[in-house]
């Protein structure tokens, strides 16, 4: 039984948004090739076969996936390469608007050789074919979806249903309360250990420690707040899992003028943002907000990356260098009211920052009392989320305070802080020429190996330019009952191993029978 | 008596075609869109933020749309939700039942509790057990229904283990239960979130009743009961008691709005999947149908409660249905 903070929006996997459906979706369908706990995203040893067996690059563009003919639908259809090329006709289809499509713009299509062989073919070679052929992309069955006009399939029937062919198959769906799913007892690659799985939604993460600590469920993905981590690590029945973490709270200068026109007064000078941020004493706020078990980012990642390493330079926390660029800028505070100013104009910014998110509120007010002491004055403007973000798109900001689940891949960086993000996912509009080559050589490097130092180039000279303060990286704790054993968490996916989770006959409980 | 119904049928029609057309307007002009952005800010592209406003018509002026929403509207058609990909209708089909039953036993509760209150407070007017417990009733009107709930969980279903803490029914056994079992599986779990609801109204009615007791035991046909020999138990329950009632009936119809609105975050905490629960997470998707439809329910189902308290003071006053 886990609790799950929010309801599923809908069951049909390129249409889902919420973190219950990509939960359950990973469970009730599968993908060609499954990622390893170490999310490897370079290399084929990072990779394990789930419907295709074996897969060989067949030259730099070409990849070819051999389906393992064992593979079944739960309705008891054989699983073929017609369905993973019907699949991926389904995710790139305009009309189906999935927010996978981007991630699927290298391959140019997906052709079938027979019915067990199924060939992608991509645009250029790069590193992580294989990463984008098999990760976003989950295999759906043709058979029960090509009748359907392509805008209507998430507004089916099948969306509230779904018939996959993953390990654990569909029971039911209460909308709001409960959501369940019982192991596929014939699956190609064995039986699950667990009989079912139960998502209980219960909106209130209190609620939902609560519902734990009472015995009314089993486990749960997130614990955001420390006082509730105390709690539950108090509970002799609970297991406190950490994992890495793959989240991001990050403060984003803009670099142009409001509206993302011009220059922006203050952040359009490279040395005023690297003052800036020298001045934000990250690990006070890491310490203050999660005590030991956050992290003080080392750039545009997280610890489950693997492009992660601690010794990845960074702007020191150095209050007196600051303090002299600001000075050699002629920034200073020359009439005494505690603000500096040049030519007349305070050295004065607002930060937005969503009202929805407690942790970068109490972020925001650490960090505005330090910039303070700089001499500069950091506005606060909390607002309605959607408003937040709207704002922070249309570019209509000084700063604005992100945060971001990040994908195993570090490809993504490149949307947030590279030249092609400009305009999208770069609200800051940050173009560095030095940062998007480094990135580019590192994406085309011929092994992960090769391209570890070349990330982390890309990220010390993104980090020297400072268009943004890396602020922090929040704990993911999980908590799991004791009785469950051989737990594993991967941490972009918490269940992805969920099939080899059990619970000892002795140790069962009513709702494990 | 049907000149009467009529006119207050008319004036909640009137009423609901209101609040229709306020919440549409307020929540198409209100800043933020759907589409625009994922959750966790995944970037949409302009084109398919594009061919999603297309699809559901938010380019076309706000007239235009709401006349379209309108007429939809008349036939029954609430649209599509945005967020969850089908129709308003079979969301709110879903949820609308469960807050009928929460705020159904919510307002039961707070009548039986309220009005219990409003009597011995009443009766013991200037008394030290009038004080403690106005004391008690003004504590409870003061508290957020939501800490109250999270209160009530802690202590009743976390530390006690009396209660179960979330949801309507134990989702891992409910299906294995006989129907006796499952009524009392749901009864079970609708204890705490009615409670919590109730005691927040409760305290309102207590207040209300207690004035309109004190009224109603000063009035002359009271004094005659009393001077007639009457036990006071028997003046203030059965005379004092029924003349009272009267306000009670309207307070009644002026509760379902409170419990409506105090439902949103007291459906949160105790994951009750229910219309307000509903309404908050279209709130923040910016579900604009959705949205619209939860207030064109809540309008319809004030208007019924305050026709319905109309009609029961009508009922029990003559002057009332002569207006």
């Amino acid at each position: 039984m886990i609790v799950a903070s929010g309801d599923a929006d809908v069951l049909f996997p390129p249409s889902g948004a919420a973190t219950t459906s990509a939960d359950i979706a990973g469970l009730v369908f599968s993908r060609l090739a499954e990622l390893t706990n170490d999310l490897n995203t370079v290399d084929d040893a990072g990779f394990r076969p789930s419907l295709a067996r074996s897969w060989e690059h067949a030259d730099s563009t070409t990849l070819v996936f051999h389906l393992d003919p064992r593979a079944l639908w739960h309705d008891g259809v054989p699983v073929r390469a017609a369905d993973v090329a019907f699949s991926f006709a389904v995710y790139t289809d305009t009309l189906v608007n999935s927010r996978f499509q981007p991630n699927l713009a290298a391959i140019d299509s997906v052709t079938v050789r027979d019915s067990l062989t199924a060939v992608f073919h991509f645009a250029r070679w790069y590193q992580e074919q294989l990463y984008d052929a098999t990760y976003h992309m989950k295999v759906l069955p043709a058979h029960l979806l090509d009748t359907i006009p392509r805008d209507r399939l998430a507004s089916s029937a099948f969306g509230r249903a779904p018939v996959g062919s993953g390990p654990f198959r569909f029971v039911r769906w209460n909308a709001g309360a409960d959501i369940e799913v019982a192991a596929d007892t014939g699956h190609f690659l064995g039986r699950p250990r667990l009989d079912r799985v139960v998502w209980r939604i219960v909106p209130d993460f209190a609620a939902g420690v609560s519902a734990l600590l009472a015995g009314e469920a089993d486990a749960i993905e997130l614990i955001p707040q420390a006082e509730l981590r105390d709690r539950v690590r108090a509970a002799p029945d609970l297991r406190f899992v950490p994992y890495a973490s793959n989240a991001l709270a990050y403060i984003v200068f803009n670099l142009r003028g409001r509206g993302g026109r011009g220059t922006h007064p203050v952040f359009g000078d490279r040395d005023l943002r690297r003052a800036i941020a020298m001045a934000v004493d990250r690990a006070t706020v890491v310490q203050s907000l999660f005590g030991p078990d956050g992290d003080v980012p080392v750039g545009p990642t997280a610890r489950a990356q693997w492009i992660w390493n601690d010794s990845i330079r960074q702007l020191p926390y150095d209050t007196v260098e600051a303090r002299r660029l600001l000075d050699s800028h002629g920034w200073r505070d020359a009439n005494g009211d505690g603000v500096r100013e040049r030519g007349g104009v305070p050295l004065r910014f607002t930060l937005l920052l969503p009202t929805t998110s407690r942790v970068r509120q109490d972020a925001a007010v650490l960090i505005q009392s330090r910039l303070k002491a700089l001499g500069v004055e950091m506005r606060l403007q909390p607002l309605e989320f959607a408003l937040f973000e709207q704002r922070s798109i249309r570019k209509e900001f000084d700063a604005t305070f992100q945060s971001r689940t990040l994908d195993a891949s570090p490809v993504g960086v490149l949307q947030l802080f590279g030249g092609e993000g400009v305009g999208q996912s770069n609200y800051g509009s940050y173009a560095g020429a030095a940062f998007d080559s480094l990135a580019h050589l590192a994406i085309t490097a011929p092994s992960r190996a090769a391209a570890r130092p070349l990330w982390r180039q890309a990220l010390e000279t993104l980090n020297d330019d400072a268009p943004a303060v890396f602020v922090l990286s929040p704990p993911f704790v999980a908590a799991v009952h004791r009785r469950f054993q051989g737990v594993s968490i991967r941490p972009d996916e918490w269940l992805a191993g969920v099939a080899e989770w059990y619970v000892p006959p002795q140790a069962r409980l009513p709702r494990d029978r | 008596m049907l000149t009467f119904l009529a006119r207050r049928l008319a004036l909640a029609l009137v009423t609901t075609a209101a609040v229709v057309a306020i919440t549409f307007a307020l929540v198409h002009l209100a800043p933020g869109e759907p589409f625009v952005a994922g959750a966790e800010g995944r970037f949409v592209p302009p084109e398919t933020v594009e061919r999603l406003r297309e699809r559901f018509g938010l380019g076309r002026p706000l007239g235009v749309q709401f006349a379209r929403y309108a007429i939809n509207l008349a036939q029954g058609d609430l649209g599509e939700s945005f967020a969850r990909h089908r129709p308003v209708a079979d969301v709110l089909g879903e949820a609308l039942p469960n807050t009928l039953l929460l705020g159904g036993a919510a307002l039961l509760l707070s009548f039986v509790l309220g009005i219990g209150l409003g009597i011995v407070q009443a009766a013991r007017a200037g008394t030290l057990t009038d004080a403690a417990l106005g004391t008690i009733v003004l504590a409870f009107y003061s508290v957020p229904a939501f800490w109250l709930g999270l209160m009530l969980l802690l202590v009743f279903g976390e530390w006690l283990h009396w209660l179960p803490v979330a949801g309507m029914t134990d989702a891992a056994l409910h299906g294995t239960l006989s129907t006796l079992g499952r009524a009392l599986d749901v009864a079970r779990h609708l204890v705490l979130p009615a409670l919590t609801l109730a005691l927040v109204n409760a305290a309102a009615v207590a207040r209300y009743h207690r004035a309109a007791m004190l009224e109603a035991l000063g009035a002359d046909f009271v004094r005659a009961a009393r001077a007639r020999g009457l036990a006071e138990g028997r003046v203030v329950l059965h005379h004092a008691l029924r003349s009272a009632l009267a306000p009670a009936i309207t307070l009644a119809g002026l509760s379902v709005p409170a419990l409506l609105t105090g439902s949103v975050l007291v459906e949160s905490v105790f994951g009750w999947p229910g219309m307000g629960r509903v309404a908050y997470e279209a709130i923040f998707a910016r579900d604009y149908n959705v949205i619209t439809a939860v207030a064109v329910v809540a309008g319809v189902l004030v208007a019924l409660g305050n026709l319905l308290a109309d009609l029961g003071v009508a009922a029990a006053d003559p002057r009332v249905r002569r207006r």
